[in-house]
């Protein structure tokens, strides 16, 4: 949901630098404004504000996470790009360092063209095209809530991209190639809650930056909404019908997954998505998130899908106990009961709550590796997947063939898909994006 | 002699002691003082008791139990508890000889003193030889009281009986605490006078043979027992070794810290210098936290000059063992009977086969950790140890002190099956105290760590051969063994002597003397030197029982398939109680019958010989004496198996066992023990291996370790034979039998032989391709 | 600081975040009834409850559990009177011991999620719990013991 690289858009509007084209690229600066008053805003629209920041996970990019953190809003969250690191703006409604003498059109003019206030072209790292699919109503909202939030006295770090990808107007070109503006309008073949839940997932959840493939300009692909792509390490998966789990997403399961990060029968939400459900989604109205899962029971076509539901239900608890319960020699297997089977350990006819059943989870289902081996190396804290539960952390417990085993294993018996190759090295690649080893342990 | 007495005997003298170590043991004055509890707070911090020890004026009629005024009996327990629940079955032929209330009873692990004499705990021992002296001290307390108690209630002692903890003359009663309280007894014993006690017959006993529940059992349920490695001292920092390239001669070049002092908490290394060469090249990381230390260790960079042995590996050794035994000259003979040779010379066929077995690891669940320090000019060391008498000495050595300024402190081990019998990691922790000035540090190897140091179970070769006659019976017979010898490592003084007088360790060749009257035999044992120099050998639960009863059981099963005879039948007729398996008092009384009587009782309960079993699943069986010809347990063991042919899958879906172990004690304990061993045998037939790659065990966690887990365990029938004959040990026994059987129901099941223990699918599945290409 | 709830108290520590929650219980807070053993996850030997779900303090750093419920096998039961407890010692299932807080928190887990247990049950969920004594027989009929109880005790699960 964070974190995702911009570079090569970023590089790509470096060619595109030209004089005509700074014509097109130049904007005028908004007027400071005195930052306005707390009370000037009423505390409706301030709490419908909040819930529209929390739609959009404002608070996940715009706050420091690194250097033992820093204050909500007030930015400086280091993302990591090959050619160096960027941070984000303070939010806050510090006059200096934030965006106190913002006013509202400034704030708009942001929010839907990606334009800063002093005329500047945001880097599209901010999702601005899917902001521009807001209402001005909620960034009306919104900017009430930024407003009333306590100033923080903060300038984030200068960004590390090197000449030319530094200039801000080369992002103009970017924006010309890829950026369509304009707020959405609701499709009439289909009734509100579908339409309310198009709505925010294409604009303030702007779900379709980690879910959407990018081309080699950094921009979504147009053809490939929703047909997963990779974040932080992870992939995020597809969400429309090539998702591979063999049950459905339908709108009950997406529900209990955005609303409470477990879906039975799936899984939990790990990585960059974890805070999307606990910090942000269980903190909205349920009709929006509701509205959310329904409009992606239709985009993966879960009507239709799910009447194989049963089988694979059925078949996925059969392959979760059969090599367990008997004794067992195969190697693998063994390291599987060690390490995995006391808490995955399932029994038809569904999965018990608390033990995420492996043979229904997307991490085996993918193409690749990735999620299951990110899972195994940093595990979830309470905070994480299931809330109060923690999955350990096997980065010092089990080596890259360790993981490489039971990734084989785990593909073998509990997919029907073919077997993963160069596990050992994907695992090594995976164990390279753990910066901070997360727990000391012994081997 | 049993083999315990005669190690007593040796480690007296080794102790400058005298043969009046027993009357010294038994003649110390009861008096008012505490006596035997150096350490009454961490004795009990074992298992929580409400009052540890006897308060003053409790009577001790000799130094293994005490009487209190409130009625409360303590009972000193020496022998290490490591899951055997050795201290209630211990305490319980004490009580019951004193008639006690056992609900007030209390055991207590003592810490060393010299008092006690011999301090180990192996061998499945520990009842057999604790069985005289307790039934003894329990009567001395009994007459004592009854005498006492006789004159407090203006009776006779004739007319009075002792009764849970009672002495009652009709309807007049009066409580054992009553009676030190108002007597004041202080009666000891010589110990001809003890022996000359009446002892309660068998028809009175009350709490041996009963169920009684362990004492040791209700703290292990609610994390309050106290291991080894839940001691802890004021001050302590902690440590971890960063291990040598080899067991022996390493030497360090450099150390370099830099990384290490990255670490928060570390605090510094050590070289340590160790003149008892216990534990060579090692050198230590100290930090204020065990997690700082794991790091720190993980960090620390050290270049060693590694010794000889850096690249041998399993094969070697193997093969070393084939050589010596090819060569007739070597070796140290155990039996070696007047016309053995003859017979082979004669022989119209001589049978022949060698089997071997994979090196196997202890891994106790609680890693090897010792506490050390320097305190009041005492160093002690807190750890469970099984064999506190052979170590203490190597601690004062290493620390260049007289021994009486060493005590080991007694804790409950997570595991011993042996590896606690090498105090290794003791001497360790104490060498490090002394490099900190005697500051208090406790050393815990993590689990890589504890592999990589263990004193595994050798990896052996075997070579059986029977000289045959026309009709295919066997005339004479020949055992050669070769393993690592851990006794001659270890406790070189406490070898047994050959036919020959030459020095053998009778660890790594018992079992082999087996009770089978096959005419002449020669046994003979060969001490795998590359094996010893490589790693240090270790005592393993079993010990050799659990490798040379695999060959020769497998062996008989193989003479009787090759001579067309049921292979119970085939057992049974050369099981016959003549000669020198006429068997004989106390220990062995009956003996070979009494093995054929198992065997006989096994083969009824197991439906021997029933013909309706699925396809590829099979019975086979195997009959031992448990560990040693001193003290046999009479062991049969049958096993049924399902053989699949695609991956070669053997799986154990039912264990039999039936042992006669003489007077069983705790007949709960006993069943545990034996259901333990049953499974531990099957985890090394089917499981558990290893293998020395450049000159360390491969192993070096569960993710390439992997003994049996719950869903492996199948079914297990066990029956005891009632008895009254001297109880032997059930510790081991269940083992010896499994892994020879499962062998033989593999044949029986497809056909195929399998002579390399544990018993691998790939080895099954080249089995059955053998068979199909031949 | 980090501040979690430990046997229903709320407890700081003051140690690195890597630490794992073992060592914080074992070292700092002095609970020594959870072991240590493979220190890798594949033992159970250090099992705890974390949220109600029996958890491998080894691997699992101190900071995955702030402001999270753990309980240990001394808090399992404020008397040592769980069930599971109970049938521990009534069929006497320890030998040394040392692995069987582990075997009482994981079994106790168990039977939260499958109050009946069959043996499947019982192999497929204690699979973690190394018993190096082998107990294994009688860990499975004590669980079946100690379901049998709680049903009892509560009737509306039977
Ligand atoms: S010590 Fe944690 S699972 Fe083994
Ligand atoms: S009781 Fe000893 S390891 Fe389980």
């Amino acid at each position: 949901m964070k974190k995702r690289i911009f570079l090569a858009g970023i590089a790509g509007a470096g060619l595109l630098g030209g004089l005509g084209f700074l014509a097109y690229a130049w904007h005028p600066a908004i007027a400071d404004i005195t930052p306005p008053a707390a009370s000037s805003f009423s505390a409706e629209q301030v709490e419908r504000g909040r819930i529209v920041a929390a739609e959009g996970y404002c608070a996940e990019c715009h706050t420091r996470t690194d250097l033992g953190g820093g204050p909500e809003f007030a930015g400086d969250y280091q993302m990591k790009t090959p050619f160096g690191a960027i941070y984000t703006s303070n939010i806050t409604p510090d006059p200096q360092t934030g965006i106190g003498k913002w006013s509202e059109e400034a704030f708009r003019r942001a929010m839907h063209r990606g334009i800063s206030r002093d005329g500047g072209n945001l880097i599209p790292a901010f999702p601005y095209d899917h902001f521009t699919k807001m209402t001005d109503q909620d960034i009306s909202d919104l900017y009430a809530y930024m407003m009333t939030r306590p100033a923080v006295h903060l300038t984030h770090r200068p960004n590390e991209l090197p000449f030319p990808l530094n200039i801000r107007l080369l992002q103009a070109g970017w924006k010309l190639l890829f950026f369509k503006q304009g707020v959405y309008q609701p499709d009439p073949t289909h009734d509100a809650l579908w339409n309310r839940g198009a709505y925010l997932a294409e604009g303030v959840a702007h779900c379709g930056s980690c879910h959407t493939p990018r081309n080699l300009m950094g921009a979504e692909k147009s053809g490939s909404t929703y047909d997963g792509a990779v974040v932080d390490g992870w992939i995020a998966p597809p969400l429309n019908a090539n998702n591979p789990t063999p049950t459905t997403w339908n709108e009950d399961e997406l529900y209990a997954y955005l609303r409470n990060g477990v879906a039975p029968l799936h899984g939990s939400a790990g990585g960059p998505m974890s805070p999307v459900p606990h910090r942000f989604l269980s903190t909205v109205p349920e009709e929006d998130v509701h509205a959310i899962a329904h409009y992606f029971a239709f985009v993966d076509n879960a009507a239709v899908r799910a009447k194989h539901d049963k089988d694979a239900l059925a078949l996925a608890m059969n392959q979760s106990s059969v090599d367990l319960t008997h004794p067992v020699v195969d190697p693998d297997a063994k390291l599987y009961q060690g390490a995995c089977a006391g808490c995955h350990y399932n029994s038809a006819p569904t999965p018990a709550s608390g033990r995420p059943e492996l043979a229904l989870n997307n991490a085996l289902w993918l193409d690749e590796p990735t999620n299951l081996y990110q899972a195994i190396l940093r595990g979830f804290t309470a905070e994480e997947g299931q809330a109060g539960v923690v999955m350990p952390s096997f980065y010092n417990a089990l080596s890259d063939k360790d993981m490489a085993r039971l990734a084989a294993y785990l593909r073998r018996t509990r997919t029907t898909l073919p077997p993963w190759t160069d596990l050992e090295k994907k695992a090594a690649a995976a164990r390279a994006t753990v910066e901070t080893i997360p727990v000391n342990s012994s081997h | 002699m049993g083999k315990l007495e005669r190690i007593a005997m040796q480690q007296d003298r080794a102790d400058g002691l005298k043969a009046t170590r027993r009357s010294f043991l038994l003649t110390s004055a009861g008096s008012a003082f505490l006596f035997g509890f150096a350490r009454k707070a961490s004795a009990s911090q074992i298992y929580p008791i409400a009052d540890g020890a006897p308060e003053s004026g409790a009577f001790e009629p000799t130094i293994w139990s005490s009487v209190s005024p409130d009625g409360q009996i303590n009972i000193n327990i020496i022998r290490a508890e490591m899951g055997q629940h050795v201290g209630t079955a211990l305490a319980r032929i004490m009580a019951d000889e004193m008639e006690a209330d056992w609900s007030k009873v209390q055991i207590t692990q003592v810490d060393t003193d010299p008092k006690w004499g011999l301090m180990v705990t192996g061998g499945s021992w520990s009842v057999w030889m604790t069985w005289d002296l307790f039934r003894q001290v329990g009567a001395a307390a009994r007459t004592v009281l009854l005498e006492e108690g006789a004159k407090l209630l203006g009776v006779s002692p004739a007319q009075c009986i002792a009764r849970k903890g009672q002495i009652i003359a009709g309807n007049k009663s009066i409580s054992y605490g009553d009676i030190v309280q108002k007597a004041h007894p202080t009666r000891t014993f010589t110990p001809e006078e003890m022996a000359k006690l009446p002892l309660k017959p068998v028809s009175k006993q009350s709490l041996i043979g009963k169920d009684v529940k362990a004492l040791d059992i209700p703290a292990k349920t609610t994390g309050q027992a106290i291991y080894g490695i839940d001691a802890t001292l004021e001050g302590m920092v902690y440590a971890r070794p960063k291990l040598p390239p080899t067991r022996y001669g390493s030497r360090v070049l450099s150390v370099d810290e830099s990384d290490a002092k990255k670490v928060k908490g570390y605090e510094r290394y050590i070289v340590i210098e160790d003149p008892s060469d216990t534990v060579p090249g090692w050198v230590v990381v100290i930090a204020s936290s065990y997690p700082a230390a794991i790091r720190a260790t993980d960090a620390l960079k050290v270049t060693w000059a590694p010794g000889k042995t850096a690249s041998v590996s399993e094969q070697d050794i193997i093969d070393y063992g084939r050589k010596q035994i090819a060569d007739k000259n070597g070796g140290v003979y155990v039996f070696n009977d007047p016309g053995t040779d003859k017979a082979f010379s004669s022989a119209s066929k001589v049978f022949e086969q060698t089997y071997t077995c994979a090196s196997v690891m202890h891994y106790t669940m609680e890693p090897m950790n010792a506490l050390a320090r320097l305190h009041d000019g005492k160093w002690e060391v807190h750890c469970g140890n099984q064999w506190q008498s052979l170590f203490l000495p190597v601690i004062a050595k290493a620390l260049s002190v007289p021994e009486k300024e060493v005590v080991m402190c007694s804790y409950l081990l997570g595991g011993g099956f042996g590896r606690r019998l090498n105090g290794d990691y003791a001497v360790a922790a104490a060498l490090i105290s002394k490099a900190l000035s005697g500051k208090a540090v406790k050393l815990i190897l993590t689990r890589s760590d504890d592999m990589q140091f263990d004193s595994f179970r050798s990896p052996s070769v075997q070579t059986l051969r029977a000289a045959l006659n026309d009709q295919k019976a066997v005339t004479s017979w020949q055992h050669h063994a070769s393993a690592g010898w851990p006794t001659k490592v270890m406790a070189p003084a406490f070898m047994e002597k050959g036919v020959d007088g030459k020095p053998y360790d009778q660890f790594a060749i018992a079992g082999a003397d087996n009770w089978y009257d096959v005419g002449p035999m020669q046994v003979r044992a060969l001490s795998n030197d590359l094996a010893e120099a490589t790693f240090r050998p270790g005592w393993l639960r079993s010990v050799s029982a659990g490798w040379t009863s695999w060959a020769y059981e497998a062996f008989m099963d193989e003479l009787a398939h090759d001579a067309g005879k049921d292979p119970l039948e085939f057992r049974l007729e050369h099981l016959r109680a003549t000669g020198r398996n006429a068997g004989s008092a106390p220990n062995a009384v009956g003996g070979a019958e009494r093995q054929a009587n198992v065997l006989r009782r096994l083969a009824e309960k197991c439906g021997y010989g029933k013909t309706n079993l699925p396809a590829d699943t099979a019975l086979g069986i195997a009959t031992t004496f448990g560990q040693e010809r001193n003290m046999p347990t009479w062991t049969a063991g049958a096993v049924q198996v399902h053989v699949d042919r695609k991956t070669g899958v053997v799986t154990c879906q039912k264990i039999w066992l039936v042992l006669d172990a003489g007077t069983i004690v705790d007949p709960d304990g006993a069943a545990a023990q034996t259901e333990g061993g049953a499974l531990w045998g099957l985890s090394m037939a089917l499981f558990e291996s290893t293998k020395i790659v450049n000159g360390n065990p491969q192993a070096h966690n569960l993710d390439n370790y992997t003994p049996i887990r719950i869903a492996d365990a199948p079914e297990i029938d066990i029956e005891f034979i009632k008895s009254t004959e001297k109880p032997t040990g059930l510790g081991e026994p269940g083992v010896t039998a499994i892994g020879a059987a499962i062998a033989n129901a593999v044949f029986n099941a497809v056909g195929v032989r399998l002579r390399h223990q544990p018993i691998r699918p790939a080895d099954v599945l080249a089995g059955l391709q053998a068979k199909t290409a031949g | 600081m980090i501040k979690f709830k430990l046997n229903g108290q709320y407890v700081s520590v003051d140690v690195p975040e890597d630490t794992p929650l073992l060592w914080v219980l074992r070292d700092e807070l002095k609970l020594t009834g959870t072991k240590f053993s493979c220190g890798i996850g594949e033992c159970g030997a250090c099992t705890v409850h974390v949220g109600g779900q029996s958890t491998r303090s080894c691997i699992t750093p101190v900071s995955s559990v702030i402001e999270a419920e753990v309980v240990t096998i001394e808090g399992l039961d404020p008397q040592g009177q769980h069930p599971v407890q109970e049938a521990w010692r009534d069929i006497q299932v320890p030998q040394c011991g040392y692995c069987q807080s582990g075997q009482i928190m994981q079994a106790a887990c168990l039977l939260k999620t499958y109050p009946d247990p069959t043996d499947e049950q019982i192999d497929g969920v204690m699979a973690g719990n190394l018993c190096r004594c082998m107990t294994y027989l009688r860990i499975r009929k004590a669980i079946k013991q100690a379901a049998a109880a709680a049903r009892e005790e509560t009737p509306s699960h039977g």
